[in-house]
């Protein structure tokens, strides 16, 4: 590796690349704050400009829109209750209540430090154990995959409010939602109603933005102008943390970015079950849980720093096996492929100094999105104190461009109103809308891996606590289940409690 | 109550011209320098999309008046069904179209098409890959006479493949139902080319059906024996040369394909047009070398007729082993 580091740093730090790395940071905190427009989406519009490049220029400028994308989508999410991007919906369960205390350029620096922090933690975690972690990673099979799942709809009851009860309806329904399409273990349609568009599923950003923004949008046709109007005078956001709040937040900053990297590792996964995960975890060891949800500082840093320490994560099994760890990510391949670089470890030793530059370039890619965003938040913090008037048909436009944009066709923006009704009416009668988002996140991943699980195992369950790793996740999962009802009872207790005084 | 009506208005007015103009197509056909858009309906990140950003690159150096533009809009069926409705005889548009949806969608599920192969026009074939059957390392099958001794013990075979109706499931489908076991043959569907390659690694299944390229890393680092292509004989390039074809034992098989289709009625002269720039593409050095040896791809022109005579074939192994593979 040292032999590679010197020759690496010279390739690196040329005025092309850290142009383009600002460049690219730019673009994707611009880009992911705007609802709908996804980081993905972002990726493959500026992918043809990296055909011209050499790779590390290339990479740094997909790289810059990645990881900025990590940090953007939290903007819009603290801003107008809407994430810019679907794993920015946990940041938003804090964050906009945060902000709604007045406290919205906090919030976003909240944001932008746990985003940094993420991003380095696992861009050096990339840097000194890539391969090993890859080769561990490499050894999650099937069975795995759907005790990670499960472990994830523990999370529901996390965010279900009040009522378990109601949170499970909203998760179900979520559940149902992700089986629309092919199915796909044999390729047979279920609820497309005839629908060519169907066949495909529902695409998640497009449903974000039916269920966050555009019913956010109803709701406030209802309200009184003056409720509208938040009183701006009272406020002083001089966006100061607390010397407590940053004791606060060390803990679960530092957890979730080990959860981010752990999960960013595992093929097919991503950023909003790293950030989910993280926001439960945190809920759950934290003195304060009864803050998670009213503004948390620790629910916006866990949330945040999981979903950014995802980015380096997922490039370890790219670049050490070739394997993609999310979408955006095999796309980013491509800028190295055009260029004859096929990721595998054997590049490792062929074209040792390109792959240390591209690694040690992630890291002054979140330091440059740090200085951009250090910048960009007093610009974002603004939004706020636009007037409403003027505001919402702004988001409405984005909403419905952003839902264009995802496959370039109308049925999607169709679908994203018929999600804003639909949330409307869930929210009249009082059925949590996250557990939605978290059961379509979760859905088709848990039950192609249930399915195939068994079908692996010829329909024997018992493949589902066979390896040490199905084990270790069967462990979580107890863990969060007894969590959760020592949560209730507690919850239930102080209820009392207050009843009897 | 003004205020609100206003600003109601004022977003309908906005969202209607937003989205009256988001229909758009790319335009500039006709004139002396026209860009054509270049519809992958499959994933930004596969290898269609790929080589076509690549073969957009290079069109500028071997035309004055055709540009390709390429685009990705991941839906299969779906895409080409929008492509088809939204274009005419003689716009400036080209997608892509495989032996997936014209040999097997159409037969396996026709009703998630509303194309036929009328609607287009055959310009060239973009590419041509190999898939290959890899085998967890432990059984030790290196060719097909091993593979044959293998089966012959009878037993349950596993194979994965990216898709549950793919390409891929009716190669494996076709070749051991060609040897008499289909009935032992379970197909495990994965999400994508990569997963299924790395199935096998994990010991999940004892083979899997793959582009080349996708399973390169994998068999580099000792998790897999190659056995066999799915090609009439032994490879001749890249890591795998060497490796034996299914098509030398008699056993069927088909190469995967991309054919570049304009919209059926558009001119012939704009069609060869296209061709010749195609052809400049595929015979320029760097692309050649790179497809086979980044991509692991060949150059593999075709004529109308050859592309009719490969949607054929597959159509009849697709005939042939549609029992095996939907049940």
């Amino acid at each position: 590796m040292l032999q590679y580091i010197a020759p690496a740093t010279g390739l690196l730090f040329t005025l092309e690349n850290i142009l383009w790395i600002n460049i690219g940071v730019f673009v994707g905190a611009v880009f992911a704050a705007i609802p709908g427009l996804s980081v993905i989406l972002c990726v493959i519009l500026f992918l043809p400009v990296t055909y011209t490049m050499t790779a590390i220029p290339g990479m740094m400028f997909l790289l810059g829109i990645y990881c900025a994308g990590g940090y953007g989508g939290s903007v819009s999410a603290i801003l107008i209750n809407t994430p810019g991007t679907p794993h920015a919906a946990a940041t938003m369960l804090d964050g906009h209540p945060l902000s709604q205390q007045g406290r919205t350029k906090a919030a976003l620096k909240i944001a932008l430090y746990a985003s940094t922090f993420g991003g380095i933690f696992s861009a050096l975690m990339l840097l000194f154990l890539g391969p090993q972690v890859a080769k561990v990673a490499a050894q999650l099979g099937t069975a795995e995959y759907f005790m990670v799942c499960v472990f994830g709809l523990t999370i529901i009851a996390g965010v279900s409010g009040k009522s378990i009860i109601r949170g499970l309806v909203s998760a179900c329904l979520g559940l149902l939602i992700s089986c629309v399409g092919t199915d796909p273990m044999t390729s047979y349609d279920r609820f497309t109603f005839g629908i060519p568009r169907l066949y495909l599923g529902l695409d998640l950003a497009v449903c974000l933005i039916g269920l966050f923004a555009l019913v956010e949008i109803l709701a406030k046709v209802e309200k009184k102008r003056g409720d509208l109007h938040m009183d701006t005078r009272k406020i002083k956001d001089d966006g100061k943390i607390t010397r407590q709040e940053y004791k606060r937040m060390a803990r679960p900053v530092l957890m979730s970015s080990i959860i981010g990297v752990l999960v960013g590792i595992i093929p097919g996964t991503g950023a909003s079950e790293a950030s989910w995960f993280s926001y439960n975890t945190a809920k759950n060891l934290s003195k304060h849980p009864e803050e998670f949800g009213h503004g948390s500082v620790e629910g916006i840093a866990a949330a945040e720093s999981a979903n950014n320490a995802v980015t380096g994560a997922t490039l370890i099994p790219l670049l050490t096996l070739g394997i993609p760890g999310d979408g955006t990510v095999a796309i980013m391949l491509s800028a190295l492929m055009i260029n004859g670089l096929n990721p595998g470890l054997s590049l490792f030793t062929t074209d040792g100094d390109i792959m240390y530059a591209i690694m040690l370039g992630l890291i002054l890619v979140n330091l440059f999105m740090f200085l951009q965003g250090k910048f960009l938040t007093s610009l974002f913090a603004k939004v706020v104190s636009i007037p409403q008037e003027i505001l919402t048909p702004i988001i409405v436009i984005f909403c419905f461009a952003g839902a264009y944009s995802v496959n370039e066709n109308y049925f999607d923006v169709a679908v994203a109103l018929v999600f804003g009704v639909l949330a409307w009416v869930l929210r009249k009668l009082d059925l949590p809308p996250v557990p939605i988002l978290l059961g379509l996140v979760l859905g088709r991943m848990t039950e192609t891996n249930f399915r195939r699980a068994l079908l692996i195992s010829n329909g024997d369950p018992s493949i589902f606590v066979q390896s040490i790793y199905c084990k270790i996740f069967l462990a979580l999962i107890i863990v969060a289940v007894a969590a959760i009802i020592r949560g209730k009872l507690k919850e239930q207790k102080a209820a009392k409690a207050a009843a009897s005084q | 109550m003004k205020k609100r009506l206003l600003s109601l208005s004022l977003a309908v007015v906005m969202s209607l011209g937003l989205l009256a103009g988001c229909g758009n197509s790319s335009g500039g056909g006709g004139g002396k320098s026209a860009s054509w858009k270049v519809t992958c309906p499959w994933a930004p990140s596969g290898v269609a999309a790929m080589v076509s950003q690549k073969a957009a690159a290079k069109s500028t150096e071997y035309s004055d008046t055709i540009t390709l533009v390429a685009e990705a809009i991941a839906g299969d069926a779906a895409t080409v069904n929008t492509w088809v409705m939204d274009t005419e005889a003689n716009d400036p548009e080209l997608v892509f179209v495989g032996e997936g949806l014209l040999s097997i969608t159409s037969i396996i599920d026709p009703s998630k098409m509303q194309f036929t192969q009328d609607d287009f026009v055959f310009v060239e074939n973009l590419y041509s890959s190999i898939f290959v059957l890899s085998a967890d390392k432990e059984l030790n099958i290196n060719n097909i006479s091993e593979l044959e001794a293998f089966v012959g013990q009878g037993g349950e075979i596993s194979v994965a493949v990216n898709g549950a109706t793919g390409s891929e499931a009716f190669l494996a489908a076709s070749l051991f139902g060609k040897m008499g076991a289909g009935d032992q043959l379970k197909l495990v569907a994965y999400q994508s080319a990569a997963e299924a390659a790395q199935a096998v690694a994990k010991g999940e299944t004892q083979f899997a059906v793959s582009h080349q390229s996708q399973i390169q890393e994998t068999y580099q680092q000792d998790g897999v024996t190659i056995v066999c292509a799915f090609d009439e004989k032994p490879l001749e390039n890249g890591p795998f040369a060497g490796v034996e074809g299914v098509g030398e034992y008699g056993y069927p098989y088909f190469r995967n394909r991309c054919f570049i289709m304009a919209r059926a009625g558009t001119d012939e002269e704009t069609v060869a047009q296209l061709k010749e720039l195609y052809g400049k593409i595929l015979a320029d050095e760097e692309v050649v070398t790179w497809l086979q040896d980044t991509m692991l791809l060949e150059v593999d022109t075709m004529s109308q007729e050859d592309m009719d005579a490969h949607v054929e074939n597959v159509k009849n192994i697709v005939n042939e082993y549609k029992d095996i593979v939907a049940g």
